[in-house]
């Protein structure tokens, strides 16, 4: 009596004997129109013939809403173990037959009629009315997804049982039996941008996507750079492991060395039998060697408004369009360069910014041209997380390759003062507290004590002199002024500001009348209360008035 | 009381004396307005060449006629040599050598002064000439300045030249007060002077056996003289000591000197303490002049 009952559900669902429905494709991306189809599955040894199938649609939000879609035309037929979709014109490969499906977002139903009298109803969604489903409706799924049945044979007596949201896959199975697929968006290159000719590992992820187990040693990774002339083999694994089906399992490729510049890398997963070869395959956008632009310049914590901004410098041959590069932060969306103008000539600088007119209003030296900026803006974080690193600032070409990548730790950098790249390519808080947009790194020879002021005597009609100090601590708080001979104050120089033990700035004396000055240097250490009070003369040449 | 060294004796010399002190003062008021009227502008005291330890009155006989155009109310002849460390700075150490002579009411002082290293530093030369009696005196004073170019300070071949002249007075408006302009730059050719010293006005009261003074002078540049600096001190003497205090604003600064007598022969230093620049200390040796 129980089985009996068992048995009188599952045929509710699809009748005995019968082809089956395996997928369908209500809700494409966008535009639905001529993207939907429904795909019907014989499991049977032999052909069936659909003359006379009707397929209809039911709208869930009343009782008997059933509309016709298809026919089955003489000579329609579903082969042995094979897969006729009836679709829009769109649907790619091409459906076995044409049809303006128009189906519904749920809660709605697909009904397949045969000649016979016997039905098989699909319902998704939420609905009121038992006629739109059988035993439970499916959940509707995403737009962009199928509603596949899984496996392809499933038949549970309930559509929320044997079907599920899959990626859309007319014409092929949902579930094959052998079916190796590279999980797209995993391959990764360590290290990202080897040297030339540089060994490098290329990584990903496989899952066995069939419904049988991959043995060990049966499944092949195969990759290959991508050339004009054809795909060129560049190296190939076996996977040791056994993959269980559902699984998924990581690889690792050596490279041997590939020659400077931008490269495409695709990696195959080669399996015997394979069911469904368009999950096989994922390529990456690499680069070797650099890229045309290098970071030279961070400020990812402004103290005076002018917002963060990013120093580049075109170290290639020629002059590049910055508009043809993306910046990001470890995790934010690539945010594309705009209002400057021009190309950016060969070791040339220019400035990413957060915000272009602050950083502009702030610096009002600046070259416009060369200030470009970034939306959306990868906020830059400011303190380091558990691996030492702060953030990552990462340049790409519009079409992903990458161009330069700098990952920069905060930990000792003062507040308000930018990383600099120094020449010989270390990374240190910028000797100017104010960092040097637009202007490049200098190498900050040894001073004589603890403050310098070079020259001390300066004409007043170029007036400009480097104030210089060495502190005993790696970083602190500095204040400069300048007194007259006679003591008094007359104006300052730096005003209170976090600097790096070593560090210089420029001073323009514009406006100070001649005369013998005192410039005052008073430190104090970060976090301490150590102090240092530091003196030098300053002569500034002229005419009596 | 008047402490020694202040020009109380003065008033006790001889008849001649006693006439220059009747026709003196009226010569001397008109001096300091005729100097107040040139020197539209205030100006500092006590910051360059020839500036030497001492209270700020009585004037020294050479250095204060030499830097302010104060001459001593004592005739006779001295000679001073005075050494400056500004601000702490090595680098910023004048050396100074001066000598008065005075006969009768006529006062004349000359020096010689080297402040800093080549770099920033110059030679200066000085000259000075007036008047002076128990009542009152003036003078004018002109300094020449070379820059230094060398370590050896006396060659200063293409370096640009600066020539100031200016003048002071003082009087005694009461036995017991002395008041006294000075305005030492009141023309001005060539390179520019370390320092801008227009006006400098004070007055030093005798309080028996101590001495008051306050100053005023203003900063060269602020407009309309509205930022002015202000001195004030006292002064006594003890046996051979003499001991004085004093402070200034713009910033707010103090200090003070010590000078010991033994006949003709005094040694003084002076330490003034700067709230960031540090302390700036005088020393120097002086034979005669008043004891």
């Amino acid at each position: 009596m129980f089985v009996a009952a068992i048995a009188l559900v599952l045929a509710l669902c699809s009748p005995a004997s019968h082809p089956i429905v395996a997928e369908i494709l209500y809700d494409a991306v966008g535009d639905d129109t001529g993207h939907e189809f429904v795909e019907i599955f014989n499991p049977a040894s032999v052909p069936w013939p659909l003359a006379g199938v009707r397929l209809e649609a039911g709208d869930g939000a009343g009782a008997g809403r059933w509309s016709l879609r298809w026919t089955g035309a003489p000579g329609d037929t579903v082969a042995a173990r094979g897969r006729f979709v009836i679709g829009g014109a769109l649907v790619t490969p091409p459906a076995d037959a044409v049809a303006a499906l128009d189906l519904q977002n749920g809660p709605d139903a697909v009904r397949l009629a045969w000649p016979d009298g016997t039905t098989e109803v699909v319902g998704y969604g939420a609905h009121t009315f038992a006629e739109y489903f059988c035993g439970a409706p499916a959940a509707d799924v995403a737009s962009g997804e199928s509603l596949a049945r899984v496996p392809d044979e499933s038949d549970l007596g309930s559509n929320a049982e044997d079907f599920r949201a899959a990626t859309p896959s007319p014409g092929l199975a949902n579930l094959p039996g052998r079916d190796a697929a590279l999980v797209g968006g995993t391959l990764a290159l360590d290290p990202e941008q080897p040297g030339p000719g540089a060994p490098a590992i290329l990584s990903g992820a496989a899952r066995n996507a069939g419904a049988e187990p991959i043995a060990a040693r049966e499944l092949e990774l195969r990759a290959s750079e991508v050339r004009p002339e054809g795909e060129v083999p560049i190296a190939s694994s076996l996977l040791e492991g056994a993959l269980a089906p559902g699984d998924t399992t990581r690889f690792a490729l050596p490279l041997p060395g590939l020659a400077a510049g931008k490269r495409l890398l695709r990696v195959r997963a080669a399996l015997a039998g394979d069911g469904s070869p368009g999950n096989d395959a994922d390529s990456l956008r690499v680069r070797v060697g650099p890229g045309p632009l290098e970071v030279t310049e961070i400020q990812f914590h402004p103290t005076q408004g002018e917002g963060e901004w990013v120093e580049v410098r075109n170290i290639g041959g020629e002059a590049v369009a910055l508009d043809a590069f993306s910046l990001a932060d470890r995790r934010g969306a690539p945010g594309a360069p705009a209002g400057g103008s021009g190309p950016l000539a060969p070791e040339s600088l220019a400035v990413l910014a957060q915000d272009r007119l602050l950083l502009l209003a702030h610096v009002p030296a600046l070259d416009s041209t060369r200030v470009w900026q970034v939306r959306p803006w990868g906020s830059l974080n400011n303190s380091d997380d558990s691996t030492g690193i702060a953030d990552v600032v990462t340049v790409r070409e519009s079409d992903g390759t990458p161009c330069t990548r700098v990952p920069y730790s905060a930990a000792g950098v003062p507040a308000g003062v930018p990383l600099e790249r120094r020449g010989d390519g270390t990374w240190g808080p910028a000797t100017d507290p104010l960092g040097s947009p637009l202007a490049p790194p200098r190498a900050l020879p040894p001073i004589v004590g603890r403050f310098a002021l070079t020259p001390r005597r300066l004409r007043a009609s170029n007036a400009t002199a480097s104030v210089g100090w060495s502190l005993p601590w790696p970083r602190g708080r500095i204040v400069v002024d300048l007194y007259d001979f006679a003591g008094r104050w007359v104006r300052q120089v730096i005003p209170e500001t976090a600097v790096s033990g070593r560090g210089e700035r420029a001073w323009n004396a514009a406006g100070i009348p001649p005369g013998l000055y005192v410039m005052s240097l008073i430190a104090r250490a970060e976090g301490g209360g150590e102090t240092l009070a530091l003196r030098q003369p300053l002569r500034i040449e002229g005419s009596a008035p | 009381m008047i402490p020694p060294g202040f020009p109380r004796r003065a008033r006790e010399g001889s008849a001649l004396r006693k006439r220059m002190a009747r026709c003196v003062p009226r010569a001397v008021v008109a001096s300091i307005l005729g100097v107040a009227c040139l020197a539209i502008v205030t100006g500092a005291a006590r910051a360059q060449d020839f500036a030497s330890p001492a209270p700020a009155w009585p004037p020294r006989p050479a250095t204060a006629m030499l830097e302010r155009g104060l001459p001593a109310a004592d005739p006779g002849a001295a000679i001073e040599g005075v050494t400056t460390r500004w601000h702490g700075l090595a680098e910023l150490t004048t050396r100074t050598a001066a000598g008065a002579l005075g006969w009768r009411a006529l006062r004349i002082a000359a020096g010689l002064s080297q402040t800093g290293e080549p770099d920033v530093g110059w030679t200066a030369l000085a000259l000075a000439a007036g008047a002076a009696g128990p009542a009152g005196g003036g003078a004018l004073r002109a300094a020449a300045r070379r820059d230094r170019t060398t370590p050896f300070g006396f060659d200063a071949r293409g370096a640009d030249v600066g020539v100031e002249v200016g003048g002071g007075a003082w009087v005694e408006a009461t036995p017991r007060l002395h008041v006294w302009a000075s305005a030492p730059q009141l023309w001005t050719r060539g390179a520019a002077p370390p320092l801008a010293r227009p006006l400098e006005l004070g007055a030093a009261l005798d309080l028996g056996g101590v001495m008051a003074w306050l100053g005023r002078s203003g900063v060269a540049g602020a407009p309309g003289g509205g930022r002015a600096e202000h001195a004030l001190g006292l002064a006594t003497s003890a046996g051979p000591l003499d001991l004085w205090l004093a402070a200034r604003d713009q910033p707010l600064r103090g200090g003070g000197g010590l000078a010991v007598r033994a006949r003709a022969l005094r040694v003084a230093a002076e330490v003034e303490s700067h709230p960031v620049l540090g302390e700036t200390a005088r020393m120097a040796l002086a034979i005669g002049g008043a004891p």
